[in-house]
């Protein structure tokens, strides 16, 4: 009894996948333009054609907020869940273009900008997969660009960050599909939707969700789950360092979102799911106890992505509404804070190997004090003190997260954050400390402007969302 | 207009880093004259009406919600502005525009914790008032010890989270956290069992460690020996009164059933606090932790004021708050001057500064007579009411072993000066010249303010009436009499 596999679409199908089609026809012309242009203008013009691609993508994918629709017999659900997660990966992806001058060899420019924007419109498709198929599709794009992404670094570290991801994200992979097998054998079916219906093997079921969820905790890198993190993260070049710490984890999280909302029996999704949050509580704490003792700032940043991620996935506990709402808010601001704090670090990044060295930081407030005082902005953020984004969105985080019965989980954070504000703040310490610093350097070349941009929009964007934090209504359901 | 209390002086504070380095002269001015604005606008507009605008709408109402009013809120504010104008004038330190710049972003966000009548905002403002004053150890404390920075932080944040977590559980509980506007709003009713507790131990915790009480004090003796003298003046007599200030006019009003639940306890800490915090003030040589540790002495008293629940002990708690403030702060502001021209605090090696310095000698003496509650000056008229109000509200005992420590206190103070100003002139010690004329200006709003309390503390003592006539206190206090 065998029937072919076929799935229904009509136009308005084709509509929805339109933004992820834009940003990844538009690697191909920054390819050509590579190939057709003189050698001079090649860098310029790929960085100039990928983020009009990235914008394009980004403008195309508007309407979707105020038409949901499920394409694909469920295969890509467009909405608003998708929409915002979509527009934070394409303003991550730009502006870790804006850092992606400084690689290993000129002529690899082009090339990894045309990577970064495939696996953008990986990690775009997985903000609006709903079928594991879908799923498994936009991980695999997001995942293959980024191995070769992280070798082209400078340090001779490149190529083990990037053999390391190589092998243990498609183990995390593996586990994945292991999981989706086992789901489909329960269920008899890939959708998300039909998830919800009552599994033929409940012991079936809960395994498949456990591996699949195991797969993804990985992807997030939440401990324990998270030891690859720092070494991928300092081996890899600082453009895509940035760009993994936003757009790996929007697509993730998005994936993790609509899974742990929309796919799960309310009977069974407790259970299921205690663990997940469990993971989210032991991320607080390791994460940020582990950056500590960093002295590389790719490193620190990796370890506390571990733990900002964990606050994250922690609002979602008990999948109420203002929990993903917030959640989403949280992860927002986390962009600007993380990609400018990436960003200084990017402008300091020839005068020292990547500027990534704690000891680049040493008297930055004497010697470059805009610099410094954005920096200061941005760890603030992180370390959640007002009057930023950080601040407002922890205040949210926790209010989701009493509300919701996950008191622990409240106490967990506070304790993390207050950990956090050492690794941060010993940051602004060595900038600002009477005694460091080493003397005073002409500024860098032009070149060094770009990093600016992004430095300025996350700044106005994390005293903004601060002050006005957006709670987006309409964001449920997720799935039909 | 009333915002712009809060506001101006954060945005020139962030001004001044755009200003020349040359500059910092005029800089200082320009801030000082901010500050004594600030102080004057206070004054200006203590009947206008609130001010808010909208935060948070999900998952509970928040504002920016800025008031003024009779209320303590309002003198503490008044104080303030007071004490950073002088503290600014008399600023003479390495770096100075950097530094005048922190000091106004510090004002703006204290004045933020005294005007806000928005739980979160208040708790926004109060972790606000943390960067400044890490920036400012971090970039201004002796060489090598940067040990302070890192303990203000860890104890002052982690009250800080804690007052967050609890402000977060109210509004989920209670739906709003726009509560502080009136005191006369009874306790709502969605606030109840274990809840309850949760959010009072937040909220408490975070007041402890602020204001400091025993033994959450180690944080204090640090930071205020490392603070440059004008920012220790300021943290000192203001930043820690955001603790006091917080049970009186929040958690007595919000959560008065813990609040009586747990006056034996903070009868016991303010208790020890007075006594231990005498003790320590009477053996050290470094003149500012002298200051420190009385300072511990005095808040235990106030402490033990607010616990009483009594009308009297209340307004007396609110004179001693803004007594202590406007003494405290000038004691630190001479004693500044003192090592400004000496180059060392330690009492074992000054003496007989006041031969050349007698302007110094008299502005130093009348602040310390001031502490060691001399009648006539605003410290005895803070002690006296809240003696008076403990002893009627039915605790003869506590009022008599608050005794002891006062009479410390003039044994410490008058050591502090002797050591000081008084004796042998010392040979080897750099002798300098005196105040000048401007700085004694700058600093006569303190002297007048030490004055006026001391002669007059009733419409300050007042403000107390609100809350001691809001139901849950009115309740408390019969109940504590009964007792």
């Amino acid at each position: 009894m065998t029937q072919p596999l076929t799935i229904p679409y009509t136009g308005a199908d084709w509509a929805t996948v339109v933004p992820m089609f834009a940003v990844a026809v538009a690697a191909l012309v920054v390819l050509l333009a590579d190939l057709l242009l003189p050698r001079a203008a090649r860098r310029g013009a790929a960085l100039v054609l990928g983020i009009a691609g990235l914008a394009l993508g980004g403008i195309l994918a508007v309407p979707g907020y105020w038409t949901p629709h499920a394409a694909f017999s469920g295969g890509f659900v467009e909405g608003a869940f998708a929409c915002v997660f979509q527009e934070i990966i394409v303003v991550a992806a730009i502006m870790s273009l804006l850092l992606a001058t400084h690689l290993a060899r000129d002529d690899q420019v082009p090339g990894a900008i045309a990577l970064m924007l495939w696996s953008a419109a990986g990690a775009m498709l997985m903000a609006g997969a709903a079928n594991l198929m879908t799923i498994f599709l936009g991980l695999e794009l997001l995942s293959l660009a980024l191995y070769c992404l992280c070798g082209l670094g400078r340090r001779p570290s490149s190529r083990e960050s990037a053999l390391k991801y190589l092998i243990l994200s498609s183990t995390a992979s593996a586990f994945m599909l292991f999981g989706m097998a086992f789901l489909f054998g329960a269920t008899g079916s890939v959708t998300l939707a039909a998830l919800l219906e009552p599994a033929a093997s409940p012991m079936l079921f809960a395994l498949g969700c456990g591996l699949f969820l195991i797969g993804l905790v990985f992807k997030l890198s939440l401990a324990p789950f998270h030891v690859w993190t720092p070494d991928v993260y300092e081996g890899a070049p600082l453009a895509v360092t940035a760009f993994m710490s936003v757009v790996t984890k929007a697509g993730a999280l998005a994936v993790l979102a609509r899974f742990a909302y929309a796919a799960l029996p309310a009977a069974v999704s407790p259970a299921i799911l205690l663990p997940v949050w469990i993971v989210a509580g032991i991320s607080m704490i390791v994460g940020n106890a582990a950056a500590l003792a960093q002295t590389d700032m790719k490193r620190l940043l990796a370890y506390s992505g571990i733990a900002q991620l964990g606050y994250i996935v922690a609002a979602f506990a008990g999948t109420t509404t203002f929990g993903l709402q917030f959640g989403i808010f949280y992860f927002g601001a986390y962009a600007f804070m993380n990609l400018g704090a990436f960003a200084v670090i990017g402008l300091l990044s020839r005068e020292h190997d990547e500027g990534s060295h704690l000891a680049a930081f040493d008297g930055l407030g004497h010697r470059r004090p805009a610099a410094a005082a954005a920096m200061t902005l941005f760890l603030l953020a992180l370390a959640g003190l007002p009057p930023t984004a950080g601040f407002t969105g922890k205040v949210l985080i926790l209010a989701s997260s009493v509300s919701a019965g996950f008191l622990w989980l409240a106490v967990l954070l506070i304790v993390g954050t207050a950990i956090s504000a050492y690794v941060y703040l010993k940051i602004v310490r060595v900038m600002y400390a009477r005694a460091g610093g080493a003397p005073s350097r002409p500024s860098s070349s032009p070149a060094a402007l770009l990093p600016w941009v992004g430095i300025c929009v996350s700044a106005v964007a994390t005293v903004a969302l601060g002050l006005h934090p957006i709670v987006l209504p309409g964001i449920l359901p997720l799935v039909k | 207009m009333i915002a712009a209390i809060v506001v101006v002086p954060i945005v020139a504070g962030l001004l001044c880093y755009l200003a020349p380095r040359r500059a910092e002269a005029l800089v200082t001015s320009v801030a000082a004259a901010i500050a004594f604005a600030s102080a004057a606008a206070v004054a200006v507009f203590r009947d206008a009406p609130d001010e808010s605008v909208r935060w948070l709408v999900q998952p509970f109402t928040a504002a920016f919600h800025f008031g003024l009013g009779p209320g303590p809120g309002t003198w503490i504010a008044l104080m303030l502005g007071l004490v950073a104008g002088c503290a600014l004038a008399v600023t003479r330190v390495p770096r100075r525009r950097d530094f005048v710049a922190q000091m106004l972003v510090l004002l703006g966000a204290m004045m933020g914790v005294f005007l806000a009548r928005d739980l979160l905002t208040f708790a926004l403002f109060w972790d606000l008032q943390l960067v400044p004053v890490f920036l400012i150890l971090v970039g201004w404390a002796p060489e090598g010890k940067s040990g302070s920075a890192w303990r203000y932080l860890v104890y002052n944040l982690s009250g800080g989270l804690a007052l967050l977590l609890a402000t977060a559980a109210y509004g989920m509980l209670v739906g709003t956290t726009d509560v502080l506007g009136s005191a006369s709003a009874p306790a709502p009713a969605a606030l109840q069992g274990a809840a309850l507790w949760w959010v009072f131990a937040g909220l408490g915790f975070a007041f402890l460690i602020k204001t400091p009480v025993w033994p959450f004090h180690t944080w204090m003796p640090d930071t205020y020996a490392d603070l440059p003298a004008p920012a220790a003046a300021v943290v000192s007599a203001v930043q820690s009164k955001g603790g006091l200030y917080g049970f009186i006019v929040i958690a007595t009003v919000l959560l008065p059933g813990p609040m009586h639940a747990i006056a034996p306890l903070m009868f016991a800490l303010g208790l020890i606090g007075l006594v231990y915090g005498a003790c320590v003030a009477l053996v050290l040589d470094d003149a500012k932790r002298v200051v420190a540790y009385s300072s511990l002495s005095h808040l235990g008293l106030i402490l033990v004021a607010i616990f009483t629940f009594n009308p009297l002990a209340l307004g007396g708690a609110i004179v001693y708050v803004v007594a202590h403030g406007l003494f405290s702060a000038g004691l630190f502001i001479t004693l500044g001057e003192v090592e400004l021209r000496e180059e060392t605090r330690f009492l074992s090696r000054l003496g007989g500064l006041g031969e050349r310095n007698p302007k110094l000698a008299g502005a130093l003496t009348i602040m310390v007579l001031a502490a060691l509650g001399l009648p006539g000056l605003a410290g005895f008229a803070g002690e006296i009411l809240i003696l008076t109000g403990v002893y009627q509200a039915g605790y003869p005992a506590i009022a008599a072993l608050s005794l002891v420590p006062i009479v410390l206190a003039a044994a410490y103070m008058v050591r502090v000066l002797q050591a000081t100003m008084h004796g042998p002139e010392i040979p080897d010690l750099p002798q300098r010249e005196d105040m000048t004329v401007l700085e004694l200006a700058a600093f006569a709003p303190l002297v007048v303010a030490v004055l006026l309390l001391g002669i007059a503390p009733g419409a300050v003592a007042r403000s107390a009436n609100a809350i001691a006539a809001s139901p849950a206190v009115a309740t408390l206090s019969l109940r504590a009499a009964r007792r």
